[in-house]
């Protein structure tokens, strides 16, 4: 069943110096048991895509878009305490840095009882308390923390970040939701932390069929956990597929390059060999390029970019580019 | 050759550039920036401003109201007090005393502050507490009872309020520069100046105070209330300026006799007295929102 | 080739205080030794709080070890007399943005640095800083820029120019590269690999991104609560981990 079946979706911003679209008609879908990741550097308006879903945008911003469904009803028409209503049933969202995204002046027990919601819990109003704490241990072990006592008694700033990213985790799958977002989980954790949250995550996936958005810049990481794949730069969506396939054959030059400038991809590029790299520099929100924005930094540019190439589709494989690379084997 | 401009930007601009940018664009801020340069301006120029010798006894025209009264004189734009002296010009000498003098003693303060927040912000451990908390012995007695104490050892005075004021104020200059310069020392671009070979001398003037110099404004605009206030407070307790010196504390002290007849020689120096205060305030407050906007961008 | 760095049983403890009246000793760096030639790369790796950045500040001399030795080109130097030392080695922040005064343009930085540890004319510096960001890709104008007006790369570029100005042969890159996009780590990385070519530039890389250290360093050394675990050739150590923390770390990139 399609969750998420977002198109053309625009977010602008009314600055002095004009409006500003910071993501330009994106198109996002998820269905049932996905896992799919969104891949962009810093400024391809990632982050503002996921904040856009939870509603969680300041106000400034303006959100636009042909098709908001969730699970067939369209968002953007519902009023505010439907949309509120729907979206903290079902979406959940786990952020960058744990320890900050905690209350630092109340216990992780505390945090982690006043997540789940009463809906879940069992037997009359007395009981409850009780309930909340047995639920709150049953979720730590869930997340593969073992020594619940001493967790549930300490504040975030005692913990180290990998234990408070699992605790964050606890804390979004209490209320069983069928969407996680996954805004860069792991880039402030260890390599060997790194590991075991992407393990929990898939785990979560196969067990209990929730669906995954993964949000990251690195590549690497995202290539190896997710099953679709959808490439962002600027604001704008170049590429989006299987994951597999977008690896072997990328249409678009930024995926293209952005699979080349890791080595690992590669196996016959040589030690200490020249990466591949596209000159230039992302540009700034306030001078974003007209058309295509990759243009001025695209080997293949020609005239033609300064127009916005439509979205094509190739067999599932969906990409945005005038002059699309022919399907070369990148094995 | 001609230097290439590249492409003009709002933001490409230097960091106090920017920072005028952002504090014109209050419009409060700006008007009490205004309204202190005038103030500013009066205190220097005074002596060529007065229409009237500020001191001179006019039995002829005692409590003359002003002139937009029906009894009033168009020569005597204010009134006169019961003295028979012309008000605007004892208001516009008062500038000088109340505001001028607040601004130099403020200033000393400032300068010891700097040198001794310097000293204990440079050193460690032992020796910089003893530079820190040398003056808190100051911060015991309030402001207005340390002058009456001064006073009462020195005899009265206006020299003898200023010491009294500056002492008052240095405490808070010697932790606020101290704590500016610790806050300073713990940034990455100074430890990268140590390994360019730096000695501590270049540090503190070539990369520390250019950059805690705006911190120090705001103290300065901060302090500065306080003083004008505290002039004020002591002219009118008739401990600091003494008549017929024209400081708006004592001109409200010798006229509140008369209060009822004549409302105006109580209530303009007063009203002097609020304008600095609220033009000093704004321009604090401006220029505090005014680094936060350029710090937000 | 002759060794530019040689590192042997270094070690630094911290007294951190705990409570009101007791204090304990924090063991960061215990009996460390390594080498790094010229034109060679070594990258030590570790979680925080193994002693990677204690490593840094010591060879850097912004702490002094407690005991060990530190060999820069075949001499015991004080690390702590920079003018004397920052001939040789540079280090490069983790946060390019931080790292440079906000309220100087680049140009007058640059001259700053040059002034403080060398004795060249004004006409000279004035070379040196034009030839030093040609070096970089950065243009001339970029000298009348503030640090606030340039990109996350471009910074990275500045501090990089800070760096050699001075024409060491050593440079320390202090997570200077974690922070970055990919495609710009990519032309840094580019740009360093270069450099290494042209001029016989030695790193010592301080990193956690083993994917990276796989294609660019010459050796690894593996750092765990100050221990030295592994050290050797990056293909040794990567295939043939010895301790098992260095294998969970090995592991843990194949996801």
């Amino acid at each position: 069943m399609q969750l998420l079946d977002i198109r053309n979706l625009t977010l602008e911003l009314s600055t002095p110096d004009g409006v500003i679209r910071a993501v330009d008609r994106v198109n996002l879908s998820l269905r049932e048991g996905e896992v799919r990741g969104l891949v962009g550097e810093s400024g391809s308006g990632k982050s503002l895509i996921a904040k856009a879903i939870m509603g969680v945008l300041h106000e400034r911003w303006k959100v636009s878009a042909d098709r908001f469904n969730w699970c067939g009803q369209d968002l953007l028409r519902l009023p505010y305490h439907e949309q509120r209503r729907i979206i903290s049933r079902d979406i959940a969202m786990i952020y960058q840095e744990p320890s900050r995204s905690m209350d630092p002046t109340s216990t992780i027990g505390e945090q982690l009882a006043e997540s789940i919601p009463d809906h879940l819990l069992e037997g009359s109003w007395w009981q409850r308390g009780s309930q909340r704490k047995k639920r709150a241990i049953a979720l730590l072990h869930k997340v593969g923390i073992r020594d619940h006592a001493a967790v549930l008694s300490s504040y975030p700033y005692q913990l180290s970040e990998g234990v408070c990213q699992k605790i964050m985790i606890a804390m979004a799958i209490a209320k069983n939701p069928k969407l996680l977002i996954a805004d860069e989980p792991t880039t402030a954790l260890e390599s060997t932390t790194q590991a075991q949250l992407f393990r929990l995550l898939a785990s979560f996936n196969q067990l209990k069929g929730t669906s995954i958005l993964l949000i990251s810049h690195e590549l690497e990481s995202v290539a190896r956990n997710t099953d679709t794949l959808s490439v962002l730069y600027c604001g704008q969506l170049v590429e989006a597929g299987d994951t597999a396939t977008l690896l072997k054959h990328p249409l678009h030059p930024y995926t293209n390059a952005l699979i080349k400038s890791v080595p690992e991809f590669q196996p016959d590029l040589g030690f200490k060999q020249q990466l591949y790299a596209l000159h230039g520099s992302i540009p700034t929100l306030q001078h974003l390029p007209i058309g295509c924005r990759l243009g001025p930094r695209c080997p293949n540019a020609r005239k033609e970019c300064v127009k916005t190439p439509l979205f094509e589709r190739q067999q599932n494989h969906y990409f945005s580019c005038h002059f699309p690379l022919s399907g070369k084997d990148h094995e | 050759m001609k230097k290439l401009r590249l492409y003009y930007e709002e933001h490409n601009k230097g960091p106090f550039k920017l920072l005028w940018k952002h504090f014109s664009q209050q419009h409060f801020a700006f008007f009490g920036f205004i309204m202190l340069l005038l103030l500013l301006s009066l205190a220097v120029l005074t002596p060529f401003l007065t229409p009237h010798d500020p001191y001179l006894q006019n039995s002829q025209l005692l409590l003359v109201p002003p002139s937009w009264q029906n009894s009033g004189l168009v020569s005597y734009p204010l009134g006169t007090d019961d003295l028979g002296r012309d008000l605007m010009s004892r208001l516009m000498a008062g500038a000088s005393y109340t505001f001028g003098l607040a601004v130099l003693a403020v200033l000393g303060s400032l300068l010891v502050g700097v040198i001794l927040g310097a000293l204990s912000g440079m050193s460690k451990g032992v020796k910089s507490s003893v530079f820190n908390h040398l003056l808190d012995l100051a911060l015991t007695i309030p402001s207005l009872l340390l002058a009456i104490v001064i006073v009462a050892v020195l005899g009265p005075g206006l020299m003898n309020t200023i010491w009294a004021i500056m002492l008052a104020l240095l405490p808070q200059f010697v932790h606020g520069v101290r704590n500016a310069i610790q806050q300073q020392l713990k940034q990455d671009y100074v430890t990268a100046y140590r390994l360019d070979g730096a000695s501590q001398r270049q540090l503190l003037l070539f990369v520390i105070f250019p950059n805690i110099w705006e911190q120090l404004v705001l103290m300065f605009t901060m302090a500065l209330s306080t003083a004008v206030l505290d002039i004020a407070a002591l002219g009118f307790l008739s401990i600091g300026a003494q008549s017929p010196t024209a400081e708006w504390g004592s001109m409200i002290a010798d006229s509140l006799d008369s209060i009822y007849l004549a409302p105006w020689t109580v209530a303009l120096p007063g009203l002097m007295i609020f304008i600095t205060v609220l033009a000093v305030n704004l321009v604090g407050d401006g220029i505090r929102v005014a680094m936060k906007k350029r710090r937000e961008n | 080739m002759s060794d530019l760095i040689e590192v042997r049983g270094l070690t630094k403890s911290y007294q951190k205080a705990r409570g009101m009246f007791s204090r304990h000793t924090v063991l960061a760096l215990s009996n460390v030794s390594f080498r790094l030639e010229a034109g060679q790369t070594l990258a030590i790796v570790g979680e925080t709080g193994s002693g990677k950045s204690t490593l840094a500040k010591l060879l850097v001399g912004i702490e002094q070890p407690d005991s060990g030795e530190i060999l820069l080109a075949g001499q015991q130097l004080n690390c702590a007399d920079y003018q004397k030392t920052n001939h040789l080695i540079r280090y490069i922040f983790q946060d390019a943005a931080r790292s440079l005064n906000p309220n100087q343009k680049i140009a007058d930085i640059l001259h700053d640095v040059l002034r403080y540890s060398t004795v060249l004319s004004v006409e000279q510096r004035e070379r040196k800083i034009a030839d030093t960001l040609k070096l970089l890709g950065l243009l001339n104008e970029h000298g009348n820029y503030y640090p606030h007006m340039f990109s996350g790369g471009q910074l990275q570029r500045v501090a990089l120019a800070r760096a050699l100005i001075l024409d060491p042969k050593i440079l320390i890159l202090d997570e200077a590269l974690t922070a970055l996009d990919p495609s710009l780590r990519a032309q840094i990385v580019n740009l360093l690999l270069e450099l290494q070519q042209k001029t016989g530039l030695a790193y010592l890389l301080i990193t956690n991104q083993l994917r990276l250290v796989r294609h660019i360093a010459d050796q690894t050394l593996v750092l765990h609560k100050g221990i030295s675990l592994d050290y050797g050739d990056t293909s040794a150590v990567f295939e043939n981990p010895q301790h098992e923390y260095s294998r969970k770390l090995m592991k843990s990139i194949e996801y």
